[in-house]
């Protein structure tokens, strides 16, 4: 014998966005899975989205039904998702019923019902659900019936097995149940479940088994749309590009702003913007990104606070080619659904639009509408879970832009209301000072990861054509305070040029 | 037969009365002596009974009859004495009593108004493309294999 004897387990696209990656690469053909959790978790769904992913008319999927939702019942339901192909139904799809030999309390004749129908047609899959109510019929009470129950698992398994069948048994068990003999016949478990935090419901998966392949670890969320399920992986911390792009800069295409920091944002970096409302955070980012159109970029906006229709029409008002560059799928403008998201969530869908684009930059504006859209549940670990996003998202290459909104638009004491600067590269605030009686608009570069930048305050505008970096504030001191004063006047003890006395007569 | 001639072929979309009647079309063929439109009726009976419990089960199967032969009823009072007795054969009970009473010709076309019936209850649960292929299962292989425009053989 060699190493090279052995057989090869050829995993299976399940069919289920996502769910590969949790596997570790597919499902292990052959395998016999248990798929667990809680009425309405989605077992049923998952289950067919595999069965129309593999079944041909030559390897048939066998979905024997057994008491709980009828069968009518569940075609009805199931044709409704995008995957369901009614005219596979009745050939590559089979459904057989087996309620009356469930029922009769008979395991040996609902045994020989599942192996005589393997026999006859040879399927690839064959799932049994719920498995659950089987054995509740075999097992009502008593030691006798659970070693008919024990040893009716071992013959099943070991058929499907001889017969080359990936399996799939589905039943409601709570947790404290792991003890059931299925669960440690089965190659496979999967557990769906939904979680409840205030009004918000979240699902998640878990694979807490794969027999010889290393899943992902982890609990990963999950959405149930009209194409079935999505599975959203929790993606580990990735390592950043040891090399930054070497040195590249990209133009945030703001007058000014380029100078003051050093020539523009480093490629590969994660920018974040803060500011109050008002202060321009969205304008800023619109002009990043309409200045990597210009220079033959894509790019990827991430909006949560509103629809990205009234998103566009603000952002085409002062970049009217941004409306067609959406068209010609060079801008892309996602909405994420807001109050039951997941980080994960959020993540995929940025990453597949990075990815199908080839995006050089991405915006999300803002972070303070990004946790608030997040199902309660994740609010806890927001900064962990951005943390990952971030990492992720500059792995690949990309150029992150982030904004947040300060509620305080007038202290400098905290630098973003999220505290998530520390995983941010280059960090950019924004605030009102009163200046000579107006209400004016200031910004800084705070940091800059390994670049030179300007230490100065300075002055900016909002104008017709977007935001415009201006004077330097070098000659007063005081900004942070928010009502700064001139150096020189001071130093005299007067009031500033330009400024009103007591009286209302001007110096 | 009574009846109009049954389709050789299936349209790709068949009304309820022409999937009847291509169901019922085997079972007029067989050349018996005194094999007549209600008996060939109550084989087709039988067989998508039986068929159709494989996959819905024997007691989703009876309710969709037990429905049908209620509709059926309201245009065809003459099948008030039908029964239907699951698990046992055979499934329609009492047509030879009708036929006694109302001819072979009104029990058939009573017969084949509960089968449409049941088909189009059918087609209103699962849609009709459905419906139909799954009803089709009922047919002998060698009928399929004549004309079967339905099915969508799935890549390998």
């Amino acid at each position: 014998m060699t190493g090279n004897d052995r057989a090869v387990i050829r995993n299976l696209a399940t069919g289920v966005p996502g769910l590969d990656a949790v596997l570790g690469g597919g499902l292990p053909e052959y395998s016999f899975n248990l798929v667990a959790g809680g009425p309405g978790s989605g077992k049923t769904t998952l289950a067919h989205q595999v069965m129309f992913a593999n079944a041909t008319v030559e390897r048939p999927s066998l979905y024997f039904t057994v008491l709980g939702e009828p069968t009518l019942k569940m075609l009805r339901y199931q044709r409704q998702f995008s995957f369901f192909d009614p005219s596979v139904a009745g050939s590559a799809i089979q459904f057989i019923n087996l309620s009356q030999e469930v029922m009769d309390g008979d395991l040996d004749e609902v045994l020989q019902r599942i192996i005589g129908e393997v026999e006859k047609t040879t399927p690839g899959i064959v799932v049994v659900d719920s498995f659950r109510t089987i054995g509740d019929r075999a097992a009502p009470s008593g030691q006798a019936a659970t070693t008919s129950l024990d040893s009716f698992i071992q013959r099943l398994a070991l058929h499907l097995t001889s017969w080359e069948v990936t399996s799939f048994l589905l039943g409601e068990y709570a947790e404290q149940e792991q003890r059931s003999p299925v669960f440690t016949v089965a190659d496979g478990i999967l557990w769906l479940a939904q979680a409840i935090d205030r009004n918000s419901v979240v699902r998640k998966l878990q694979v807490i088994k794969t027999r010889g392949q290393a899943q992902m670890p982890g609990l990963h969320t999950f959405r149930i749309t009209n194409d079935g399920l999505q599975i959203f992986p929790r993606i580990p911390e990735r390592k950043r590009p040891q090399e930054r792009l070497k040195g590249k800069r990209l133009s945030t295409g703001v007058p000014g702003m380029d100078e003051i920091m050093g020539g523009g944002i480093i490629a590969g970096d994660a920018v974040i913007l803060t500011g109050p409302a008002g202060s321009g955070k969205s304008t800023i980012v619109t002009q990043f990104v309409a200045e990597g159109l210009r220079q033959g970029e894509t790019a990827v906006v991430a909006v949560f606070e509103e629809y990205p229709e009234n998103y566009l029409a603000q952002a085409t008002r002062r970049n009217p080619m941004l409306g067609e560059m959406v068209r010609d799928d060079k801008l892309r403008i996602i909405y994420l659904r807001p109050l039951d998201l997941s980080v994960d969530e959020a993540l995929a869908a940025i990453l597949d639009a990075v990815r199908e684009l080839k995006a050089m930059r991405v915006v999300i504006d803002s972070l303070s509408g990004f946790e608030v859209a997040l199902a309660p549940t994740f609010r806890d670990d927001f900064r962990e879970s951005l943390y990952r996003l971030v990492g992720t998202l500059t792995a690949t290459g990309v150029t992150v832009f982030m904004t947040a909104e300060i509620v305080d638009g007038f202290s400098f004491g905290r630098f973003t209301s999220e505290k998530v600067s520390f995983l941010t590269d280059e960090i950019i605030i924004q605030r009102y000072v009163e200046l000579e009686g107006q209400l004016r608009r200031v910004m800084a570069v705070v940091k800059m990861r390994g670049s030179d930048h300007s230490r100065d305050f300075f002055l900016y505008d909002l104008t017709a054509d977007g935001v415009v970096v201006g004077a330097t504030l070098q000659d007063y001191h005081g900004i942070i305070t928010g009502v700064p004063t001139h150096r020189e006047e001071s130093a005299k003890n007067l009031p500033l040029p330009g400024a009103l006395d007591r009286t209302g007569t001007q110096d | 037969m009574a009846r109009d001639s049954m389709p050789a072929m299936l349209p790709e979309t068949p009304t309820p009365r022409e999937l009847a009647r291509y169901l019922i079309g085997p079972e007029t063929a067989e050349d018996s002596p005194g094999h007549t439109a209600q008996l060939a009726t109550l084989a087709t009976f039988e067989r998508v009974y039986r068929d159709l419990s494989r996959w819905v089960g024997s007691g989703g199967c009876h309710a969709l009859f037990t429905r049908a032969l209620a509709e059926a009823r309201i245009v065809h009072p003459l099948l008030g004495g039908v029964q239907l007795q699951a698990r046992s054969q055979p499934y329609l009970q009492g047509t030879a009593e009708i036929v006694d009473t109302h001819g072979g010709p009104a029990t058939a076309e009573a017969l084949e108004a509960m089968l449409v019936a049941m088909i189009e209850l059918l087609n209103r649960l699962i849609g009709a493309d459905m419906a139909a292929t799954l009803i089709l299962k009922s047919l002998p292989q060698s009928t399929r294999d004549a004309g079967f425009p339905n099915e969508k053989r799935a890549e390998a």
